[in-house]
């Protein structure tokens, strides 16, 4: 059986580096939480390359904009329609900046446009609960960016099934901590993360 | 007084022949070819002779044959014979194990006799060169009919199968969820238990006891769904279906039913995932030590891969690929067809589907074996009979009665003349 390897897009435009703790931490978090057989260490997978189709679940994150490739989008289009989810996080925590704005527009052209995903989704339970929908970060808290608190996931659907999760949350300043510091921490701020991976490994 | 006899005979034949043309005419004997016969059924119900001979150069149609059947039922003596060989043609059809409807045809045709497969909807397909061919199908409507030169058969299913849903238990993982994703979208309806940790599943679906009553087939995808193994060999042996895929024959329980056990990690040829035989660039557990009554069904390197059995009333398929997932994601543009469809054939291989007898319309269309019922309706054909001049023609009868009556006429008159009287 596979082991889950947890791999972080490299893309051409952007800063596709941002959050290099995110994938320790949320490694950390899965084999904690959960039984699944995970990499010790996470994968980092160019977008235009073959080796994408390794990793149905990938992580993209940027403060930058984004301009994908042909290859790229080409590649991104080919990831959702086999079954790929691509988890993209906004690393600037706000709705009109520019990662925002090329983020989204480029997975339009390549996915198809995203919808707000309702609280009510099977991903706020797949393995926590998360009743009000995606957790809050201390960087929305603390009205850091927009100064607003993102109520909601955007997604684009293949069928009943989220092919691209895009949030404006910030999850990638939120976990982007080394995993000895997570008991420092009252409340363990990944949980949710490991809905993703759980989501993504069953659904 | 012979010119009273003459005029009496003149005035019988009179008679005879005003009778003659007023009487509807008995018909002895008829012999029809097959381009005539339609129209000559239609006169024969109206007269019936009591011989019907009729040379065909096809099979009649379901129709037809029974309009000669009833002829001769009504006491006609209905005779046939072939202008030319006729080959048995037969076609029968039959539910595939396919949650879409699909239909499995076997049809036997004569050896290069173009066929066509028609349905109500138009052509579902053809085969140039005709001959005995099995076929699978996607959904019929109304009857099935198959059209060559020399026959026309119609068939349809008699049965409809009951498909519940298939039920996948494993770990979380990408083998659990693209074969999960691979059934769905076959259009089967997946239930799951999912293990993501030691206390913690993810289900979806109806979950109700592991039986036939719930559950066409189950799909176990690792070892890790031994807490239910019990019931699942339980399930297979009470006819159920189960496929084991990868370490799930390490189970002990599903072990005593298994094709085999698990051997030695086979690796895969890299980048042969994206080539034409794509599962050849799979990772999988070879089948160990199979049994006497295994099937091999697939194998690489002599070393076995995919095997099946019976087990007791279920039927057992045993895969040892565990990373089928690569082939869907990495694998060349009709990658996800293949896999999808390679599951979904997999699973309707061991389902336990049972069969509903499906009563429709379509029933009384049936004509699967045309020839064969033209042999159960008339007997087997008799030479073709050599047309030779019947003495019984009616209208040699006339003619010698027109010259009694002519020549009575005519004596008469002479006698009358030569005697002076007018």
């Amino acid at each position: 059986m596979s082991e889950f390897v947890f791999a972080t897009a490299q893309y051409e435009s952007g800063d596709w580096d941002s959050a290099p703790l995110v994938s320790a931490n949320i490694i950390d978090s899965v084999a904690r939480y959960t039984s699944i057989p995970v990499a010790p260490t996470g994968a980092i997978v160019s977008l235009s390359s073959d080796d994408l189709f390794r990793f149905p679940l990938v992580f993209l994150t940027g403060h930058l904009p984004v301009r994908f490739t042909e290859a790229e989008r080409v590649n991104v289009k080919r990831f959702a329609d086999r079954g790929g989810m691509l988890f993209v996080d906004d690393h600037n925590h706000d709705i009109d900046g520019a990662f925002h704005k090329t983020a989204v527009d480029e997975l339009a052209r390549a996915v198809s446009p995203l919808t707000q995903l309702p609280n009510t989704h099977a991903i706020y339970s797949s393995f926590f609960r998360f009743p009000d929908g995606p957790p809050n970060t201390s960087h929305e808290l603390n009205g850091w960016g927009d100064n607003l608190v993102h109520t909601h996931l955007l997604a684009a659907m293949r069928g009943d099934r989220i092919a691209v999760l895009y949030s404006n949350k910030d999850y990638s300043s939120e976990w982007g901590y080394h995993p000895d510091n997570k008991r420092f921490l009252s409340v363990d701020n990944t949980k949710f993360g490991v809905n993703v991976i759980v989501y993504a490994l069953t659904r | 007084m012979a010119e009273r006899v003459l005029r009496g005979v003149a005035l019988a034949g009179l008679a005879l022949l005003l009778w003659r043309a007023l009487r509807p005419p008995a018909m002895s004997s008829a012999d029809v070819a097959s381009g005539d016969l339609g129209a000559a059924l239609a006169r024969w119900t109206a007269r019936a002779p009591t011989d019907a001979h009729v040379a065909i150069d096809s099979v009649p149609d379901r129709r037809t044959r029974d309009w000669l059947r009833a002829l001769r039922a009504a006491g006609t003596t209905v005779r046939w014979s072939a202008s030319k060989p006729l080959a048995p043609a037969a076609v029968v059809a039959e539910p595939a194990v396919d949650p879409h409807g699909a239909t499995r045809v076997r049809l036997a045709a004569n050896a290069g006799e173009p066929v066509a497969l028609v349905d109500a909807a138009g052509l579902v397909d053809s085969l140039p060169r005709g001959g005995n061919t099995e076929l699978e199908l996607g959904v019929i409507t109304g009857d099935l009919r198959v059209r060559g030169a020399s026959f026309a058969a119609a068939t349809s299913p008699r049965d409809r199968l009951t498909l519940r849903p298939v039920l996948v238990l494993g770990a979380a993982g990408w083998e659990s969820k693209f074969t999960i994703a691979a059934l769905e979208e076959s259009g089967w309806r997946v239930a799951a238990r999912l293990r993501v940790a030691p206390s913690v599943e993810v289900t979806q679906g109806p979950l109700d006891a592991i039986d036939t009553a719930q559950y066409s087939a189950v799909v176990v995808v690792d070892s890790t769904a031994a807490s239910s193994a019990a019931a699942i060999a339980r399930y297979a042996r009470s006819g159920g279906g189960l496929l084991l895929v990868g370490s799930a024959a390490r189970i002990s329980a599903l072990a005593a039913v298994a094709p085999g056990s698990i051997g030695r990690r086979v690796a895969g040829v890299a980048g042969a995932v994206a080539s034409d035989a794509p599962r050849t660039g799979l990772g999988a557990f070879a089948i160990a030590s199979p049994r006497a009554d295994a099937i091999l069904l697939e194998s690489r390197d002599d070393m076995v891969l995919v095997a099946a059995r019976r087990a007791h009333a279920g039927r057992v398929v045993q895969t040892g690929y565990d990373e089928t997932w690569r082939w869907r994601m990495s694998g060349g543009d009709e990658a996800v067809r293949a896999h999808r469809d390679w599951w979904s054939r997999l699973v309707g291989a061991v389902a336990y589907a049972p069969l509903q007898p499906v009563v429709s319309e379509a029933d009384f269309a049936r004509d699967e074996a045309p020839l064969a019922a033209l042999h159960a309706a008339l007997g087997a054909p008799v030479p073709m009979p050599t047309p030779v001049e019947s003495d019984r023609d009616p209208s040699r009868t006339t003619r010698i009665l027109f010259v009694i009556v002519a020549g009575a006429l005519l004596l008469e008159w002479l006698s009358r003349r030569l005697r002076g009287a007018r």
